[in-house]
């Protein structure tokens, strides 16, 4: 039988945050971040934790990395209880949480690992030895030596995911690692993922990219709302809307259109996927998407659409997210990332 | 079923941890200070100007009362004799220890306070907990750095203002003075810790430095004995350790009196000070470590 290395029972996380009303007014709010999660995640899979921004991803991994203590429930990851063994715990695990805010800027890219290196106890010699392995494996050596406030943002990303390689755990958490990496070094990433998995390791990856876990993940979780709303493996969850078609339209299409579609006998979810340059992408999902296209066009022309592209699809882990929560996982983030943008959050 | 508890474990990897481990952890955080702070060398080098200007001010103010130097060498001298103490005419030796002591006191308390800061606004603290380096041993190589940097600061601008001021640093019992110093740098150690603690809570630290430092240079006597003090505050003042230090500092070079008439029932304070306030200090910072962890995690800024 299958051991689980990560056994999570019943985590809830509460925060108080305080809502600013005025200048030196602020009320005080209980968000429950996460609700009662439970979940196995066994010894030498890739398992992804899926969900929009906020949903609750993160504070599940900052739990389970000891980063935050959990309202209540616990957790053992390879054993090892949460709240007991925190050192034993964080020592099974290699994180990549912050992406490129977790470095030193004013040190090289070596010193980093070396520092790094040296607060999960590697012994020097091994340490050394261990840099170069990843410096070659990474790719690293034209700029390993610079300091790392003159790296790209995709330098300092493949540079924090070699930190959380230091200690070759047996665990690794990585938190959207290929965010701000362009597509040929995500691409490389994500095989490299693939090849520690082999060798072993466990991976627990979180990521709002369905695609990305469609292509590594044994199992994933889709999170929303501090709870997990499906679990399985991404053929499963696929499987679990079967029953259902996708149809996806482009084009010019009043805001009117999706409530009238949505009102259509045999549809069973409409939802708007992206907008922008006054064109919009709508994904519908139907009981017989032969039957109901002929309907959808006609309700689409009545109400002065424009259809520039449609067609029946294959399922994918956005249409599962879809199915299950009525909103489309695209919008969500995006809304996340411009409210942040209006608030003015700077990083740094 | 098997309970978790039960289950094997998987080995660390490549983490071997031991004694050695963890002293590599306090030399690795130092070295790591050290290269940061070498690649801004100007903050480094006027570091060492700030006690020379700080015991130039009231050199140069009291100079300018009394109507010259002699003057105020006599003046001061009867100002700073009490019950059995000759006081001192030496006004600028005076003073130039008070700054330098006053300088090593705050380096102390900004390099820790800072240094947390520092790393919750650049996203670095939460790698440091998320590894498994007990914090004992980051914040002692980090505290170690401040106490080696402050050392510098103190010998360089002591020996720097004594030339600048024309007076004699090598005099009275030197050896005796720079055990006064160390000592008193392990409670200081002990107070970085309560500081560290309280940023970590408040986050935002400036204005709360810029206040620190103005009580604390009013408590330890900076640029006069604390007898000067009515009892109530004397005994505030004497329960702050640096007042200890420094105090026991000027008493070895100037020849000045002890607070409890000997240096060693002195030094003895300042080792009980050393045994308790770094005890304490790491208590409240686990305490606040923990509570933060509870709410909102110790990355949030």
């Amino acid at each position: 039988m299958i051991q689980p290395i990560i056994k999570i029972e019943n985590i809830s996380k509460t925060f108080i945050s305080k809502e600013r009303k005025k200048l030196f007014r602020a009320k005080k709010r209980k968000i429950e971040a996460l609700k009662n999660v439970d979940l196995e995640i066994y010894d030498g899979e890739i398992f992804g934790l899926l969900g929009p921004n906020g949903a609750g991803k993160t504070t599940l991994i900052k739990c389970l990395t000891t980063l935050l203590l959990p309202s209540s429930g616990t957790a053992w990851i390879n054993g090892y209880n949460l709240q007991k063994h925190e050192n034993l715990v964080r020592a099974s695990i290699g994180c990549m949480l912050m992406g490129e805010r977790g470095l030193y800027w004013k040190l090289t890219g070596r010193e980093n690992l070396d520092y790094f290196g040296a607060l999960y106890h590697v012994p020097k010699k091994i340490r050394r030895k261990k840099i170069e392995e990843l410096i070659e494996l990474l790719k690293l050596r034209d700029f390993i030596d610079r300091t790392v406030e003159t790296y790209s943002s995709g330098q300092k990303m493949i540079l924090a995911f070699a930190k959380s390689l230091i200690n070759e755990a047996p665990i690794l958490f990585l938190d959207e690692p290929t965010v701000t990496m362009d597509v040929h070094a995500a691409r490389e990433l994500r095989s490299i993922v693939k090849g520690l998995n082999e060798n072993g390791h466990t991976i627990v990856y979180t990521t709002h990219l369905m695609h990305e876990a469609d292509e590594l993940c044994d199992r994933v979780a889709i999170i929303d709302k501090g709870e997990i709303i499906a679990l399985g493996t991404p053929a499963e969850l696929k499987s679990s809307i079967e029953h259902e078609d996708v149809v996806n339209v482009e084009g010019t299409i009043p805001p009117n259109v999706v409530d009238n579609i949505r009102a259509l006998p045999g549809i069973r979810e409409a939802i708007v996927k992206s907008e922008g340059n006054g064109k919009t992408k709508l994904g519908i999902l139907c009981e017989n998407s032969r039957m109901m296209l002929p309907k959808i066009i006609e309700v689409m022309t009545a109400n002065n659409a424009q259809i520039e592209y449609i067609n029946p699809q294959d399922i994918t882990l956005e249409d599962v997210f879809i199915a299950k929560t009525g909103r489309a996982l695209s919008i969500d983030t995006r809304e996340v990332v411009k409210k942040r943008k209006i608030g003015g959050q700077s990083s740094r | 079923m098997m309970k978790m508890n039960e289950q094997k474990h998987k080995d660390l990897g490549l983490c071997k941890m031991s004694a050695s481990s963890n002293l590599n952890i306090i030399t690795t955080v130092l070295k790591a200070r050290f290269k940061i702070i070498s690649r801004y060398k100007g903050a480094l080098l006027f570091e060492f100007f700030i006690p020379i200007v700080f015991a130039a001010l009231p050199i140069m103010l009291g100079t300018a009362i009394a109507g010259g130097s002699a003057n105020a060498a006599v003046n001061f001298q009867n100002n700073t004799a009490y019950a059995g103490n000759p006081g001192t005419m030496d006004y600028k030796l005076y003073m130039l220890i008070g700054a330098s002591t006053f300088m090593t006191v705050m380096l102390m308390l900004w390099l820790v306070g800072y240094w947390i800061r520092r790393e919750q606004e650049t996203g670095t603290l939460e790698p440091l907990y998320l590894s498994p380096a007990k914090k004992i041993y980051v914040v002692s190589g980090v505290t170690l750095y401040a106490l080696i940097r402050a050392s510098i600061t103190f010998f360089v601008s002591f020996f720097l203002g004594s030339l600048i001021f024309g007076v004699n640093p090598f005099q009275g019992n030197i050896l005796l003075a720079i055990l006064f110093l160390f000592i008193g740098l392990i409670p200081l150690w002990g107070i970085s810790f309560l500081f560290g603690a309280l940023i970590l809570k408040i986050k935002e630290a400036n204005s709360l430095i810029q206040m620190m430092q103005w009580i604390v240079a009013f408590f330890m006597g900076v640029y006069f004995p604390i007898t000067v003090f009515p009892p109530f505050l004397r005994y505030i003042a004497m329960a702050f350790p640096p007042t200890w230090m420094n105090n026991g500092v000027r008493a070895s070079l100037l020849n000045l009196s002890y607070f409890f008439g000997t240096w060693y029932a002195d030094l003895a304070m300042i080792f009980v000070f050393g045994a308790i306030v770094p005890l304490l200090g790491y208590y409240v910072f686990l305490q606040t470590e923990r509570r933060m962890k509870r709410n909102e995690g110790v990355g949030q800024f």
